[in-house]
């Protein structure tokens, strides 16, 4: 465990930005505007990363990013400006202001943006210093990422093939103000590494970050899938129809990452869409199913507050299977009734909505192994790729199978499977979840900032490979 | 230092004036100033490198959305920052940071350099051919500067959309949203190019949900992926006729909800403009990406069941298939004048009557594979390397109007908007929904289905084309597109007219 101070020296992972004078100079710059009310950020990125494939480092990444956004309120009426510097924060203040007027003088009514007042929204239960910054991390630089990738190319080359992957680490920083008193700092180290080998027709992935290198087990994870893609050599085709599953991590987490989009997201839920507002406190999963959205616990990448400074709160989604509460921010938590939990978001090209950052699933007593030998016959999925949603309603996605497949037979990996479409409903998999594995691994949450999902390797009965046209089917327990 | 040779204007603006708004910030005076920054950065690099680029960008973007019973979201984005890619003893290195004074850019360039040393000697080294220094300026043509449109303009458009969608009570949820992008993006290499692009965007969206308790169901327009955007001023919103399509992208959302889900099974299908647009995207574009096809993507995008040695032979599709590469064409996102490695822009033909002729492809790419550079090296402003990305790919028209095309499909199913996608790493197993679908009966659309999905091998796709419609049905769509490690968007377009295709297999989601 490693405070900030031993983190900033102990390399060339700088912070983007200086914490005490942003927080400084955003506290001034919300209490002097000439709105209403106004919140601001600045969120910073430190980024190193070893990207490498064909027996080379093809693209090293040495990324600082920052951005600079303030919110401006207006007789309830609100518009932000963002910049990439901290000179430029008078600037998006005034911006944001002379928007926000415009907006207000030209609207028949009211509007309700709020910013998030100190008295609403006390401190919370922050993750400590030691749960976000690691020295492990802070050593994890261009020399030692580089062993790891010549570890990685040399072993893979040893058994006839090769590796591509990314290993990297990250500092990424939050300060929040607002006028209405709240004034909150975080900086948090991210360490991350992604592997695929492939050997003749056969490929092997591995993921994994979260704020430690060391709990990367870089070595462990080289060994096993260079070990794996050797053994998925000669792929062979499987019949279309249902199987039992055992699901790797990362294709749990992908599985998982659907369910705000079933309607535990703040905007869903205000608008009475999908799961929580059909059947909350109704049992949908399996009692081995416990999701929640977590951004304080030593997981994925917990971080205290959102980017409106609200404390993030734990959100339970399916607990032991039942439906649980959506994520919300202030404007959907108004809309809904109550407060917020703390998952405002804002994401390039889209609209600002909120986003489950951490989620997490609770592992169970079982090995994969032992998953694996409670199959007669059935089917091992690593990872699935390009999953997208296909009915909101009955939870169904369609997607591919993709890296080491296999076959289970008797309790046992067989022949390697090629990769294969499917349709599925997540809730109904998850309804039929049988066995939950002892160990986690972390994957990211494309385009939500900090954002990742944890899971360990579930068993399910009914999974439906093959293109073969479906009936609907709702997740029921 | 090689001197620039080839100056290099490419669509100016016909006006001759410069946009006195182009930089409200006050970060950039002009481009003069840009290019002392460059300069800074190249000498900071020191002489001792095989090659090093800098691209300075300034890029500010405006978003407006209004959604059903929220208030307006607006916000004004403005970025200013420096990217350094260096090759020392072959190996590369590349750092940026955002613009804060003099220090950033020589901390920039000196971390490209310490980054690459980092991996000398690790595989081969990397050989780039050099070539004579290109310089020059583009500017995207401009009729209303979209940051000069009023507040009171774009929110009255924003206001008679939503109130067109949302007329009647099923629908739950409507959004409609105006974006703007400019951007200044500087360029300078060791070779002596020297290059100065001006790029303007303007795009707009809407969508509408229905559901009725047992369903839902939504409708967008005029492309269900983040709208549409074009690389042009305001009048690339005008153009698309929102307020006139509000009211039937509503109408169309409830009625999804009653109509009958499409059949499985296997037919013949017209497919829509904006559908063929994502079909090129993901099977045609991603599966032509040379870094795909070699490799340097399998980690997280993927590969492609493309191999080098396909280039010039392999049968991609029917001979009604053609696909271009063009960023030259005026209007289109993903166009430019130099793309992020320096490459001037160029029509290049990638299919041509179903055979691979080309690949999207940088100039490493390119001298690794032994094939042309394509002038598709790309990236998402300075903070990221260029990888190849798509520029303005499209398919070539054929003839006649989406009349004559149902008219030659007969019986089957016309198909357009995009509800879902799914392919596999390497490009070839696909699965498409379709926001909306209808029967089509000796020629005639007929039934409303909901659900509709399609699902087939690329290149087996791709050769049941029959036709292609006329250059009076091309569409061109805007879009974003993720890719990379740390991920990036890319941004850029497709142009497609409707095509049949004989014999798909259907209801496959």
């Amino acid at each position: 465990m490693s405070g900030a101070a031993e983190v900033f020296t102990a390399g060339a992972l700088a912070p983007a930005v200086d914490q005490d004078e942003a927080l400084e100079r955003l506290a001034t710059v919300v209490n002097t505007g000439g709105a209403d009310a106004m919140d601001a950020f600045v969120m910073g990125r430190t980024g190193q990363y070893t990207r490498f494939a064909d027996g080379r480092i093809h693209q090293p990444q040495d990324i600082t990013e920052l951005q600079v956004m303030v919110r401006a309120v207006v007789d309830g009426h609100a518009a932000r400006a963002a910049t990439s510097s901290l000179r430029g924060l008078e600037r998006a203040a005034a911006e944001a202001t002379r928007m926000a007027r415009s907006l207000a003088a030209t609207a028949s009514a009211p509007g309700m943006a709020a910013v998030a007042s100190v008295a609403d929204y006390p401190e919370g239960n922050c993750p400590p210093g030691e749960m976000l910054r690691y020295a492990s991390t802070a050593a994890f630089d261009e020399g030692a990422r580089v062993r790891v990738v010549r570890k990685a190319i040399d072993a893979a080359a040893a058994v006839g093939g090769s590796a591509a992957g990314m290993i990297g680490r990250a500092l990424s920083q939050l300060v929040v103000a607002t006028s209405a008193g709240i004034a909150r700092a975080t900086t948090a180290t991210e360490a991350m590494a992604g592997l695929t080998v492939a050997v003749d027709d056969s490929t092997s992935h591995f993921i994994d970050l979260g704020r430690s290198a060391d709990r990367l087990h870089l070595g462990r994870a080289v060994s096993a899938t260079v070990a794996q893609a050797v053994a998925g050599r000669g792929r062979a085709e499987l019949t279309p129809g249902e199987y039992t599953a055992v699901l790797g991590p990362e294709a749990t987490a992908e599985l998982l990452e659907f369910l705000p989009g079933f309607g535990f997201s703040g905007e869903l839920a205000a608008a009475g869409v999908g799961l929580w507002s059909a059947s909350a406190g109704q049992r949908v999963a399996s009692d081995l199913v416990d999701v929640a959205d977590d951004a304080l616990v030593d997981l994925g990448l917990p971080l205290g507050f959102d980017i409106e400074g609200v404390p993030k709160r734990r959100v339970p989604f399916l607990g032991a299977g039942v439906v649980g509460s959506p994520v919300t921010d202030l404007r959907t938590a108004a809309q809904l009734g109550g407060r917020s939990s703390g998952h405002a978001h804002i994401a390039r090209e889209e609209v600002p909505e909120t986003r489950a950052a951490n989620i997490g699933m609770r592992t169970g007593p079982s090995t994969e192994a032992d998953l694996i030998a409670g199959v007669e016959r059935g089917v091992y999925l690593q990872r699935f790729w390009y999953t997208r949603l296909v009915d909101r309603t009955a939870g169904t996605i369609t997607g591919v199978t993709r890296d080491a497949c296999f076959e289970i037979v008797d309790g046992r990996l067989g022949r390697p499977l090629a990769g294969m479409r499917f349709t599925q409903s997540v809730l109904a998999l998850l309804a039929r979840v049988d066995g939950v594995a002892d160990v986690a691994r972390t994957v990211p949450v494309m385009n939500v900032w900090n954002g990742a999902i944890t899971a360990p390797a579930i068993r399910a009965n009914g999974f439906r490979l093959g293109a073969a046209p479906l009936k609907r089917e709702r997740g029921t327990a | 230092m090689t001197q620039s040779t080839t100056p290099t204007t490419a669509h100016g603006d016909p006006t001759g004036r410069s946009n006195p708004e182009a930089h409200a910030w006050g970060e950039m005076a002009d481009d003069a100033g840009a290019a002392r920054i460059l300069e800074q950065a190249l000498s900071a690099v020191g002489a001792d490198v095989d090659f090093a680029d800098v691209r300075l960008i300034e890029a500010e973007e405006l978003r407006l959305y209004h959604r059903l019973g929220a208030d307006p979201d607006e916000r004004i984005e403005h970025n200013l920052g420096i990217g350094v890619r260096v090759l020392v003893d072959g190996a590369w290195g590349f750092a940026s940071r955002p613009l804060n004074g003099d220090a950033d850019v020589v901390a920039a360039a000196r971390r490209a350099v310490a980054v690459a040393r980092a991996g000398v000697g690790l595989g081969p080294p990397v050989r780039l051919p050099t070539r004579p220094g290109t310089s020059g300026n583009h500017r995207t043509t401009v009729l209303t500067d979209p940051f000069l449109v009023s507040d009171a303009r774009r929110h009255a458009l924003l206001a008679e959309l939503l109130a067109g969608m949302s007329g009647p009570s099923v629908v739950r949820d409507a959004q409609a949203g105006v974006n703007a992008k400019r951007q200044h993006r500087h360029y300078a290499d060791t070779e002596g190019s020297r290059q100065h692009q001006h790029l303007v965007e303007s795009g707009a969206m809407m969508v509408a949900t229905a559901a009725d308790g047992h369903d839902v169901q939504r409708r967008s327009f005029p492309n269900s992926f983040h709208g549409n955007t074009g690389g042009a001023g305001w009048e690339f919103v005008l153009g698309l006729d929102m307020p006139g399509n509000a009211v039937r992208v509503g109408e169309e959302a409830v009625a999804l909800l009653t109509a009958p889900v499409a059949p499985a099974g296997t037919a013949d299908l017209v497919i829509g403009a904006q559908q063929v647009s994502l079909q090129i995207h993901e099977s045609c574009g991603h599966a032509l990406e040379l870094d795909r096809i070699l490799g340097d993507e399998q980690n997280f995008a993927g590969t492609s069941f493309l191999s080098v040695a396909d280039v010039g032979r392999f049968r991609y599709g029917s001979p009604a298939v053609n696909i271009t590469s063009d960023p030259t064409v005026p209007g289109t996102r993903g166009t430019f004048g130099f793309d992020d490695e320096g490459t001037p822009a160029i029509r290049t033909p990638l299919i041509s009557e179903g055979i691979v002729k080309n690949t999207l492809s940088s100039r490493d790419s390119a001298a690794r594979a032994g094939l042309p550079v394509t002038g598709a090296a790309r990236s998402d402003g300075w903070a990221y390397l260029p990888v190849c990305f798509s520029t303005h790919v499209h398919l070539e028209p054929g003839e006649g109007s989406l009349d004559e095309l149902l008219d030659r499909l007969g019986d089957g199913y016309y198909l357009d908007d995009n509800r879902s996608w799914s392919i596999d790493d390497r490009r070839l197993n696909f699965q498409f929904g379709s926001e909306i679908a209808y029967e089509v009966r000796r020629g005639r659309r007929g039934r409303l289905l909901k659900n509709f999905s399609y699902g087939g091998v690329t290149p087996q796709f791709w050769g049941a084309v029959e036709a292609v419609a006329g250059p009076e049905e091309v569409r061109n769509f805007g879009y974003p597109c993720g890719k990379g490690e740390p991920k990036q968007w890319g941004f850029l377009s497709h142009g497609a007219a409707p095509m049949l295709v004989r014999q798909q297999r259907i209801g496959v989601a």
